[in-house]
């Protein structure tokens, strides 16, 4: 991340002491939505978005990233048949001892009827990533162009900061490769050769994973994100790293 | 002659008391005891697993033999499991487990999905449960 | 720079003065008793022994040796560096009361100050060094591509110039130019304030980690430093002087009493500090909740209130007003104790910040709310490896450099 950047995220995240006015100006920026205004309550965040949305292009138009690469969870269709794992350990050369992406069990005892649900999780790519900001060395950066969190391995001194900043629980250590790794949404194995989507999304047979590119209105992400009518939340908003992997139901 | 075969086998499962439990390539059957009620049989394909459970079907709910056996399903475990049609859209055609889960009888197929489903953790988790009862 | 300041090189002493100087070091060195040495020969024996483990553990691999694991990255290792780093920074930020600012009566713990900030820092290097899985990319890309806004990088950055300003420091107060060495003190001053309240923002900035985030860390460590610095500063010219069988000058004493004093206000500052930590935690976001409640009431209870807080603040601060600032075998008693709830509380700091999982709000049941860090052999062994390390370069140090002396102008 450099100085500007710096600023800038600072600046975003001053918007809790702007005039009304200003307020609304922001609110159209689909940058706060990714992850900031979910902060409130869930419904809350679709009506927001819905609410500032002047015109889609104008929307598109402030996204920082072309293509935004953002992936949907449509979390309550996950059947854990680990497909989509097994696909990224294959893929990415992922050893047995570390993951990508990784299928959460949640178990509510006391929920009523349906007890228990599967979540998937990967590298949120954050537009305030942490990791970025921990690294001494550049070795894991924000790419300017599609917004992925990358690792430039051959820089990495192996301090595990990004380990301990990361809020999702994205990285390992990789002893191939003596550095850490993470998700890049397949950059390297397949969307830098052209392919249009993450192996993961290919490989589960429940539509559970959507990825797609958050800038273009006309993308099956953008739909599920800017809607009314389901809900639709990013893990730990609270902690500020406004993420670009969302979740919704259905 | 299917009233002799469903005795016969309720004389097997339910009251002669042992404990049965296999692990093979198809996927993972057990019972827990001569009490239980019958097998649980958890599928592995196409998708790693699927929970089906004589307990809770027949035990706690009390639903006769009759009503699967052997109109929807055979009295072989995995049986259904080698035909190609085993999926979703069989289900939601009302067939297998469809037959009941269909919004009607029970809970819709294409509803809580993480029911029926207990994905590679219960697969697993019910495979060593299967693994310590084959030791006893 | 280093052609320019050497002293030998400048012309500013002869050569011959020179190696005398190194000569009359070696004479010394071999005039010790009997305990001296076997001291010295086992603390010698600790280290290799230690470093064996350390090469061993770079043989096999940091994560199959190590405690540390995906949700826990760092472990005790961290907890050492930072142990060792935080007294550090304290020697440096003592002595140089005494030898920059001249406040006088404080001068003449200045010598070993500031040899043992660079044996203490030195031996955290060693620590860090079995940590960072790639030291040697360190060297090149931190160079080559620094990243501005990782507190690492600063925290790394000034801590390496401050050791080669440290050793200059010292090299001149050997020769007796105090007007140079006073300079590099200033340097090494800064640089090392600069680089705790770095290495306070190294958890501080953590944004993802709510029992870290703020700014209560570099506060919470500068405070440390005075605290740590004068719990090293008695204990080690304590040792000193028992080693050498002297008995303490004047002036020594009462620049005792004087670190003593700046202790106890220091000692009173970390209570409060922790104090409030401890009660805006017990209200703040869940995952600091849950940390503060593990800390306090969890399987870290013995760690925060038997060693954090009774050995490590409670008790010095008692047995230093009992000592009247003057006994010094109970101002001794009380450093030996501090050292050691000092240790625990960094080892809480860094394991606390990160005890509590991730996705804990979702009822996982992959992992448990609270997880488990036990530090291996090996990190323990390297650990006290360091501390070996420590205790032989100051045994070889009190010998060599005659106890430290230092004339008052
Ligand atoms: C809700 C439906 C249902 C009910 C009710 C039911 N079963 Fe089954 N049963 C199944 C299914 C599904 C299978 C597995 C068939 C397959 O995989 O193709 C099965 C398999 C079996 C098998 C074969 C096990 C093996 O090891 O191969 C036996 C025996 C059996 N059932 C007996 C019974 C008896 C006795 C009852 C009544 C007490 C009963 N079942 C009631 C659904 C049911
Ligand atoms: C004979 C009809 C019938 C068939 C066939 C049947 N079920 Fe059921 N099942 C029921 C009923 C009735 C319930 C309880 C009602 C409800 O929960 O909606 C039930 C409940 C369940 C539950 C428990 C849900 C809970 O809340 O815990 C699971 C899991 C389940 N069925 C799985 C299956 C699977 C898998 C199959 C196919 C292999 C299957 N069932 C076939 C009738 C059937
Ligand atoms: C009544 C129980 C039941 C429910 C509810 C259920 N499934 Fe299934 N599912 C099965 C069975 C039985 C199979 C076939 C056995 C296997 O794959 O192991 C299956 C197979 C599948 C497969 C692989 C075969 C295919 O169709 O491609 C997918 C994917 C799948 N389920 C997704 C879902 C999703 C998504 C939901 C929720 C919307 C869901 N299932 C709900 C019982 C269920």
């Amino acid at each position: 991340m450099n100085w500007k950047e710096f600023f800038k995220n600072l600046k975003t995240e001053e918007q809790g002491c702007v005039p009304d006015e200003t307020r609304r100006e922001f609110l159209k920026i689909g940058l706060i939505i990714t992850g900031v205004a979910a902060g409130g309550s869930l419904l809350n965040v679709v009506s927001v978005v819905a609410e500032g949305l002047a015109t889609s292009e104008e929307l598109s138009k402030e996204y920082p990233y072309k293509p935004h690469y953002s992936m949907v969870f449509r979390v309550d269709r996950c059947i854990d048949c680990e497909r989509c794992v097994e696909a990224c350990r294959q893929t990415n050369n992922v050893p047995e001892y570390g993951w990508r992406t990784k299928i959460l069990e949640r178990v509510d005892t006391k929920a009523v009827d349906q007890q228990r649900q599967f979540m998937p999780i990967l590298c949120n790519h954050c537009n305030n990533p942490p990791c970025v900001r921990a690294c001494p060395t550049q070795a894991t950066y924000k790419d300017k162009q599609t917004g992925i969190v990358k690792m430039a391995s051959y820089k990495c001194i192996g301090c595990k900061s990004c380990m301990s900043a990361c809020p999702y629980d994205a990285r390992y250590f990789n002893e191939e490769k003596r550095a850490i790794d993470k998700c890049d949404f397949c950059w390297e194995s397949r969307l830098s050769k052209g392919m249009k989507n993450t192996a993961c999304a290919e490989a589960c047979p429940a539509g559970v994973r959507i990825f797609g590119d958050l800038s273009d209105p006309n993308s099956e992400v953008y739909k599920i994100v800017h809607q009314m009518g389901k809900a639709v939340w990013v893990l730990k908003p609270e902690t500020g790293a406004k993420p670009n992997v969302f979740y919704t139901i259905g | 002659m299917k009233r002799i075969i469903i005795l016969a086998s309720t004389l097997i499962l339910g009251l002669s008391g042992f404990v049965l439990s296999e692990i093979t390539e198809e996927g993972v059957k057990y019972q827990e005891s001569e009490e239980a009620g019958g097998l649980e049989i958890i599928y592995t394909k196409p998708v790693k697993g699927v929970l089906f459970s004589h307990k809770l079907h027949v035990k706690e709910l009390g639903l006769p033999c009759e009503s699967c056996h052997t109109a929807i399903f055979e009295m072989e475990a995995f049986k259904s499991q080698r035909n190609p049609d085993f999926i979703m859209d069989s289900l939601y055609k009302g067939k297998y487990c469809g037959a009941c889960h269909n919004g009607q009888t029970a809970f819709a197929s294409n509803t809580k999905c993480a029911t029926c489903h207990v994905g590679v953790k219960g697969l697993e988790r019910l495979k060593k449960k299967a693994q310590v009862l084959e030791k006893k | 720079m280093e052609r320019k300041n050497n002293p030998v090189v400048q012309g500013v002493i002869s050569k011959e003065e020179f190696t005398q100087n190194w000569l009359q070091f070696l004479t010394e060195f071999l005039s010790g008793s009997k305990g001296f040495y076997i001291l010295l020969i086992l603390s010698g024996l600790i280290v290799f022994i230690s470093a064996m483990f350390g090469v061993n553990a770079i043989y096999v691999g940091y994560s199959h040796v190590y405690g540390i694991y995906r949700e826990i990255p760092w472990g005790i290792l961290i907890s050492g560096y930072v142990f060792f780093v935080v007294i550090s920074t304290g020697l440096s930020i003592i002595s140089s009361i005494g030898h920059v600012f001249g406040v006088k009566s404080l001068i003449p713990i200045g010598k070993r100050a500031v040899y043992l900030s660079i044996v203490t820092l030195f031996a955290g290097f060693m620590v860090i060094f079995f940590d960072v899985e790639n030291p040697f990319r360190m060297a090149i890309w931190n160079a080559l591509s620094p990243n501005l806004t990782s507190n690492i990088w600063w925290m790394g950055t000034l801590y390496g110039i401050s050791l080669i300003f440290m050793i200059f420091e010292f090299l001149l107060i050997l020769l007796s130019k105090h007007r140079y060495a006073t300079i590099f003190g200033f340097l090494t001053l800064i640089s090392k304030v600069l680089a705790i309240s770095n290495l306070g923002a190294v958890f501080g900035m953590l944004y993802g980690r709510d029992f870290w985030y703020g700014p209560f860390i570099p506060i919470y460590l500068i405070a440390s430093a005075i605290s740590s610095g004068s719990t090293a500063i008695i204990f080690f010219t304590y040792l000193g002087y028992r080693i050498r069988n002297e008995r303490l000058d004047k002036s020594m004493e009462l620049a005792l009493q004087v670190v003593g004093k700046l202790w106890a206000l220091s000692l009173a500052i970390l209570i409060f500090i922790v104090f409030w930590k401890i009660i805006t935690g017990l209200v703040g976001s869940e995952a600091q909740r849950l940390a503060i409640r593990e800390l306090m009431f969890g399987k870290y209870a013995p760690n925060f209130w038997f060693f954090e807080i009774f050995l490590g603040l409670i008790t010095p601060f008692f047995l230093l007003f009992v000592s009247k600032f003057r006994n010094l075998n109970q101002m001794f008693a009380a450093s030996l104790l501090s050292f050691i709830g000092i240790f625990i509380m960094r080892f809480d700091m860094v394991v606390i910040g990160q005890i509590v999982y991730h996705f804990f709000e979702y009822k996982v049941t992959d992992f448990p709310v609270i997880l488990t860090y036990k530090p291996t052999l090996h990190e323990i062994m390297l650990i006290i490896g360091a501390c070996a390390f420590c205790v032989f370069s100051f045994l070889i140090g009190e010998k060599v450099f005659k106890g430290h002396h230092t004339e008052i102008h």
